[in-house]
């Protein structure tokens, strides 16, 4: 069901192609910040590598007049997302607070009729316990749950930071200032690639953004309605 | 400008909290971290409530600044520090990953004793008996002792060693590996002593660029400083009024510079120089960018064979002389040399002849793109890198006996330097060696000892940044940030103890422990932007803010040229016979595991290359015409061979290389490193053979061709890209 | 009008005519079809009940083969479950696989049992008479089996309770828009359904059992014979109860497939997102169902001797029935085929180019198993009447609608609509060994199950048996049926 402006947040990230230099810095923070455990060579060939965002790689055109265009595919947050109607129990449920589609681990029984239905394929499913070398555990982030085996997980707009951030706002009495909550990802690139804000609040730099002329959502046609917006590339000629 | 948000001044805050009581007190004891149980847990630490501490990242040499999330005692995730001058609160991949060392499970867990070197069953040995055993064969060696350095040794570690060797009268501490020798950093530095006489790295700006040619330089992947670039490049492609700026990347083989670039020209290996040349001689001939831009360029530019070195780019000359002309009329082009150029058999020439195009930007009076950092103004100074040449002469003193104990501290000389070099039978004749690294690497397999330092999230240092950004000096400070994991000792309080006995070196080394000395040069520096009036409170906004660096850059012009003449336009020489080995090699840093020191890290094995998606293995990236010519595909297993060495390893087909080079990546192929490293991949480096660049100072590690005979094996590429080919129909959906 | 009693004999003691040629067409009759050849009941009863206590070498020999393999199925269920899905051949692009594959594929070999019975009673099909209870019996263990796949296709089992309507203090409920819920509601009403509507049909023969045996079986079958005793009133009241149940389980089994292809259909997946997968699953459950009752008739026949039961003329019957079965799936697949092709959209036509590239054997494969050998064989009555033959090609619908499904799970979910996230499926030995043990698994409760449970509904055979009459029409003599409602 679409979703319609409440007194929530309406998280939005942009990723403006033109600077994303797949340098996979988002990668291995998203990795760092929400446990997502690293997937072996054997899992990788059998096409199991598990990124909650991922870098795609496109080349156009042939040698000498070849381009690769990089696109950060991460879940789009739709809110028409097709994972959640098609999940029996709930797991896969949208947020009307964050308005963001939220993924119960403890509530999902692993069908995977989500990983699916998601176009976009950002969903991911625990084929293993996720194992950690001792003493790497250390690193996990006390905020993040590891998720146990045999249930979908996705990227969550690093929602641990949007709770702390709101609570800290509240604790303090005052409004969320835009730029207080980043992902982990949008935090770690270089060349602010990714921007990440509420698009409900008109002076965030997220609201002021959306209406580039370069924006386009990430398979439109399918009705998903992604919180996500993409800036396309551009291309300075010689002589221009 | 430095946008600094509230949550970002609370994060930094909470470290000056937690560094002022960790700085503030006089006693020696209280200089670590110590854990504490819940129930007497320290003040500044609540259970679920985050510490932030700054650092520096030492995970290759660029010096970013670093906050560490630290809960309970952990050290739970690592983010750019968004004051730091360097990254601006950015981070790379391979910055994320420095948990990865500090938690890493092959760490050696304390003084370790090999009995017999390379059998890697170790002893554990009681620090004050390891201690002494140092002691013991300093002063046996007396000045016979040598220390090799690597890029990532703190500054202060290496003035202390520099302060010991003086002290005994041994010669300078070795400061070279991998990393210095894929980011050019001697022939930078030759090269810009001969063009403005500036023996130091160059700084580029940017941020305020309308034209970037850069000559094989991978800046946003793993060339100096990719994350400060990486900034820079973010400002370049949003300047006001829409403005994005033309970067036109020279190289044979697609980087992650190259894809981002407006036009990528597969210049063959070795041409550079002569391309560069030719801008310079389009650029005179005809008289773009203004006079003065025009004259200087007629100083600079040789006789060129314009279309020769037009079709060493696959170019139309028109186009060639189109892009003079967009680097001549721009308002402030910049021109970087890096990467495979820098590893030519013309090295210094062709990076000098790039290097020139630089010049051109200051002629007509502006800023100018390239810069170098002013000198801190203080004793500090960045330890300078050791050639090639350097570590020959140190390789030959050991073969000739004369070094009878070797200290290796962040450097991995077995693996960074070729087979030829002869450095694995050199440490045969070295009486005793000891390693301070804190994984069992391939040099430290062969040492007697392993006494392994803190990992930098432990320690203490500082850092002399180079090269600079926004035209600051900046001197990063490192703190730890977490009590010590294991029972692992710095290696300054190890050295400072060890010294004592000794008396040449004793009274050059008075400091009671590494902090003692790193506090002391510090409190020397002139006020910076942090402030602070007297020593103690500057020293914990040091450490507070990541780093001393004044409060406005100072004054700097345009620097000036020195040279005088034409530059050099001769194309590189290539070992091998082209008949026999008719492809060149384009060796390459990854942009995840670096030289190779990031390949016992998960997080960077498993994340996949950003060109290929490839993620844990090696392979031999071949154009698809080539690879049609041989008959492979992706996942054939070939055999590289080279008039130096052979590997193997698998094809992957990539349409953005010339079909006379071949690319491997560098960075796999450990024989040790710990479990994540070992055994997976191979070496590149062993087709590399030892001869020096133009100046006789570097490696020319680029500068081999190679011959590609097909196995009839198959090792499965670990892509993360489909292996399917989705055929004509299906388009890119953006 | 009225004729002494003495003068009509039991109904299977027809009168043989005089006349030899009239003769010859009743004995001719006779041979041919089993509701002509009425015997007395006493004697098919014993002709069911004989072989029921027949466990030969052969058949302990099958017993323990298939129970290796059901234990091979267990074992590596256990497997699965304690190492994680891990071990099977799925990827993060295809989520499902031979898994859901055997979920649609058993329950479409159940459909034809009901099918059989339910809507083949309510036209007063006769050819019904003994294959029905064989049948239902495929649709009982089927759906059993298919009820397994769901849990052993789940990424936490322990927690499968979540998708029941439990109540519970957190007042979670399952989510009623998932196609899945649908799905397992549809299922289970279906196996309620099914399961009641065998036991009504079965407690005459219960009732028949537990009159011809001793001991402890003489006990549980009056047990479950429900204290039949044949009167009137019971014969009647189970004619009504079996029809009132034959007229609701018809919409139920039709909602089953329907709802199973909707599983597939409701997803936005290219290849899957189809409006014509709800006929087209339901026929194209009947069409494995149909072929795989015939399996179990010959297999049943042979293995029991109830040639008796079990005429050329049930073959033929269900051979013309499959035939038009062929011709419907055919027309179906053909339909969504074209409608992708002509709809020309890319990811649609690069699962057509995958079907007939890289899987190109597999979808050949399946068009020769599902089209070209029933179509181009069951025309002849002496295929359908050959057991040989017909057992063939019940096999290779089987296999070919078995590789249809696994195409349409796993083969669409290898594209999707960002090219770079492609990866093709191949198995891993737990989905064979699950698969291979499953089957295993039907066949040996199917094995068990006849040991135990008349498979011949023998009460529906001597009821249209006494239902029929020869009438002499001119030279000729002419089966007429009563039926009296």
């Amino acid at each position: 069901m679409a979703e319609e402006r409440n007194n929530g947040h309406k998280w939005t990230m942009i990723v403006d192609l033109d600077k994303c230099t797949g340098c996979q810095a988002c990668v291995v923070a998203c990795h760092a910040e929400n446990n997502v455990p690293i997937s072996s060579e054997d899992e990788v060939i059998r096409g199991r590598a598990n990124h909650w965002i991922r870098i795609e790689r496109y080349w156009e055109g042939e040698y000498p007049n070849v381009k690769a265009r990089f696109l950060p595919v991460f879940c789009q947050q739709c809110g028409n997302a097709p994972c959640e109607p098609v999940c029996p129990v709930y797991a896969s449920y949208h947020s009307t607070e964050e308005n963001v589609n939220i993924q119960v681990y403890n509530r999902c029984v692993g069908t995977r009729y989500c990983g699916n239905n998601c176009p976009y394929r950002t969903r991911l499913f625990n084929f293993w316990a996720p194992r950690f070398d001792e003493p790497l555990e250390q690193q996990l982030n006390p905020d993040v749950t590891v998720r146990s085996p045999g249930v979908m997980e996705k990227c969550t707009f690093c929602i641990q930071r949007i709770r702390r951030g709101r609570e800290q706002a509240n604790i303090e009495g005052r409004p969320l200032e835009d730029g207080e909550i980043v992902p982990a990802c949008a935090q770690a690139c270089p060349t602010d690639a990714l921007i990440f804000g509420d698009k409900w609040n008109e002076h965030s730099r997220v609201a002021q953004m959306v209406p580039s002329e370069r924006q386009f959502k990430l398979l439109e046609n399918l009705g998903t309605e992604p919180a996500v917006y993409y800036l396309k590339g551009g291309e300075t000629h010689v002589g221009e | 400008m430095i946008h600094f948000t509230r949550r970002e001044f609370l994060k930094v805050s909470a470290a000056g909290t937690a560094t002022a009581i960790l700085a503030g007190c006089a006693q020696e004891t209280e200089r670590w971290v110590a854990l504490e149980p819940y129930v007497r847990a320290p003040e500044e630490q609540l259970a679920g409530v985050p510490n932030w501490y700054a650092s520096t990242c030492r995970m290759c040499p660029a010096g970013c600044g670093i906050i560490v999330r630290v809960m309970n005692g952990r050290a739970v995730k690592i983010e750019g520090n968004p004051e730091h001058p360097i990254n601006r609160g950015k981070l790379c991949a391979r910055g994320q990953s420095g948990l990865q060392l500090l938690y890493n499970p092959d760490r050696v867990t304390g003084a370790v004793r090999q009995e017999e070197r390379g059998s890697r069953k170790f002893e554990p040995l009681a620090w004050n008996e390891a201690i002494n055993t140092l002691y013991e064969k300093l002063d046996a060696a007396g000045d016979a002792v040598a220390l090799w350095a690597g890029s990532t040794t703190s500054g202060h570690l290496y003035d202390l060693f520099a302060r010991y060797a003086g002290a005994v009268g041994a010669s300078a501490p070795l400061r070279h590996d991998l990393t210095s020798a894929l980011n050019g950093v001697g022939t930078l530095t030759a090269a810009n002593d001969a063009l403005f006489g500036r023996s130091a790295l160059p700084s580029y700006a940017l941020a305020q660029a309308d034209v970037i040619f850069s000559f094989g330089a991978d800046f946003l992947g793993a060339w100096l400083s990719a994350t400060g670039f990486g900034v820079e490049f973010g400002q370049f492609r949003s300047q006001p009024f829409g403005k994005r700026g033309l970067l036109v990347q020279f190289e044979p083989k697609m980087s992650i510079t190259g894809a981002k670039a407006d036009r990528w020209v597969p210049v063959q290996p070795g041409a550079e120089a002569l391309v560069a040349a030719a801008l310079l001689r389009i650029i005179a001939d005809e008289g773009f960018g203004g006079p003065a831009r025009a004259e200087l360029a007629a100083t600079l530019a040789g006789d060129v064979d314009l279309d020769a070195a037009a079709v060493t780019c696959d170019l139309a000359l028109a186009d060639l002389v189109a892009l003079a002309r967009a680097f001549a009329e721009a308002e402030c082009p910049v021109a970087i040399p890096g990467g495979a150029l820098a590893g030519a058999s013309n090295g210094v020439a062709a990076v000098t002849a790039v290097q020139a195009l630089n010049a051109l930007a200051g002629a007509a009076g502006g800023a100018g793109g390239l810069g170098f950092m002013p000198a801190v103004p203080a004793t500090l100074v960045a330890p300078p890198a050791s050639s090639y040449a350097d570590a020959q002469a140190l390789i030959a003193r050991m073969n000739a006996g004369e070094i009878k104990l070797l200290l290796v501290h962040g450097a991995n000389p077995v693996y960074d330097l070729p087979p030829g070099s002869g450095i694995a039978d050199a440490l045969a004749k070295v009486g005793t060696i000891i390693s301070f690294n804190p994984l069992v690497d391939e040099t430290s397999a062969l040492a007697d000892y392993i006494l392994p330092d803190r990992t930098y999230l432990e320690g203490w240092g500082y850092e002399v940044v180079q090269p600079g950004f926004q035209g600051l000096p900046v001197i990063n400070s490192q703190q730890p940030v977490v009590g010590p994991f294991y029972d692992v000792r710095p290696t300054g309080d190890v050295l400072l103890t060890a010294a004592r006995g000794i008396p040449a070196a004793a009274p050059a080394l008075p400091w009671t422990d590494e902090v003692a000395f790193i506090k002391e040069q510090i409190t020397a520096l002139p006020k910076g932007a942090s402030g602070g009036d007297d020593d103690e409170v500057r020293w914990a906004r040091f450490l507070q803010h990541g780093g001393w660096w004044p409060e406005a850059a100072p004054e700097s012009a345009a620097p000036e040229l020195t040279a005088q003449g034409p530059v050099a336009a001769a194309p590189a020489a290539f070992e091998g016979d082209e008949g026999q080995y008719p492809y060149y090699l384009h060796l390459y840093p990854s942009v995840l595991l670096g030289d190779g020191r990031g390949a016992s890290l998960p997080w960077l094995q498993g994340a996949p290359d950003p060109l290929t998606t490839v993620a844990w293995q090696t392979w031999v990236e071949i154009n698809p015409a080539t690879a049609q010519a041989l008959g492979v595909d992706h996942g054939d297993m070939v055999h590289v061979e080279s008039p130096h060495g052979a590997v193997e390893a698998p094809v992957y087909v990539f349409p953005a290389i010339r079909p006379d080079t071949v690319a491997i990546p560098l960075g796999q192929g450990h024989s040790d490193l710990g479990r994540y490293a070992r055994e997976r991949g191979s070496h590149a480096l062993h087709l590399v053979g030892v001869t020096l660049d133009d100046a006789g100072a570097n490696l020319a590690w680029s500068s081999v061709r190679v011959k590609i005979t097909r196995l009839d094996k198959k090792q499965a590429l670990a892509r993360l890209e489909s292996t399917i080919d989705p055929g004509e129909d299906i388009h890119v959906p953006f | 009008m009225l004729e002494s009693r003495a003068t009509v004999g039991p109904y299977w003691e027809k009168p043989v005519p005089d006349d030899e040629h009239l003769a010859q067409q009743v004995e001719h009759g006779r041979e041919q079809h089993l509701m002509l050849d009425a015997r007395p009941p006493a004697e098919l009863n014993q002709l069911t009940l004989a072989t029921m206590r027949q466990t030969g070498p052969r058949f302990w020999i099958a017993l323990a083969g298939l129970g290796a393999m059901t234990l091979a199925f267990l074992t590596a269920w256990a497997i699965q479950i304690f190492s994680g899905l891990g071990i099977t051949g799925l990827n993060r692009s295809v989520m499902w696989g031979p898994y859901i594959a055997n979920l649609i594929y058993f329950i479409g070999i159940g459909h034809a049992g009901t099918f059989i019975s339910a809507a083949l009673r309510l036209m007063r099909m006769d050819f019904r008479r003994p294959i029905a209870r064989a049948a239902e019996t495929i649709t009982l263990f089927g759906l059993a089996c298919a009820a397994l796949f769901p849990i052993i296709h789940v990424g936490r089992i322990w927690k499968l309770f979540y998708m029941m309507p439990i109540p519970n203090q957190r007042e979670l409920w399952p989510n009623f828009r998932s196609a899945l819920f649908w799905d397992m509601m549809a299922i289970t009403t279906y196996l309620i359904g099914s399961t009641l509507f065998m036991f009504v049909a079965l407690i005459p023969d219960f009732a028949m059992a537990r009159d011809h045996t001793t001991g402890w079986r003489r006990k549980v079958y009056g047990a479950l014979s429900l204290g039949w005793r044949g009167t009137d009133g019971e014969w009647h009241r189970l004619e009504v109860v079996s029809n009132i149940l034959s007229f609701v389980i018809i919409p139920v089994m039709f909602s089953v497939h329907t709802g199973v292809s909707w599983n597939l259909s409701m997803a936005i997946q290219p290849g899957w997102h189809s409006a014509i997968f709800g006929p087209f699953f339901v026929v194209g459950a009947l069409y494995s169902g149909v072929a795989a009752v015939i399996l179990v008739m010959i297999i049943v026949r042979k293995t029991m001797r109830y040639g008796y039961f079990m005429r050329e003329e049930h073959f033929n019957a269900m051979g013309i029935f499959l035939l038009i079965l062929t011709l419907s799936w055919i027309y179906f697949y053909f339909a969504e085929w074209i409608t992708n092709w002509y709809g020309n959209l890319p990811l649609e036509k690069a699962i057509q180019a995958m079907l007939t590239g890289p899987l190109a054997p597999m979808f050949y494969l399946m068009l020769f198993c599902n089209i070209v050998v029933p179509l181009g064989t069951l025309w002849s009555r002496r295929v359908r009447t050959s057991l040989p033959a017909m057992f063939i090609i019940g096999i290779l619908i089987q296999i070919g609608m078995y590789i249809e499904r696994v195409l349409i799970v796993a083969g669409s979910l290898s594209r999707n609509e960002l090219p770079f996230n492609w990866v093709n499926y191949t198995p891993h030995w737990p989905e064979v060994t699950v698969t291979l043990g499953t089957l295993a698994f039907l066949g040996l409760l199917y094995m068990v199950f006849t040991r135990f449970v008349p498979i011949i509904p023998v009460w529906e055979v001597y009821e249209g048996q006494a239902m029929q009459e020869s009438r002499r029409v001119g030279r000729a003599v002419v089966s007429t049926r009563t039926e009296v409602h």
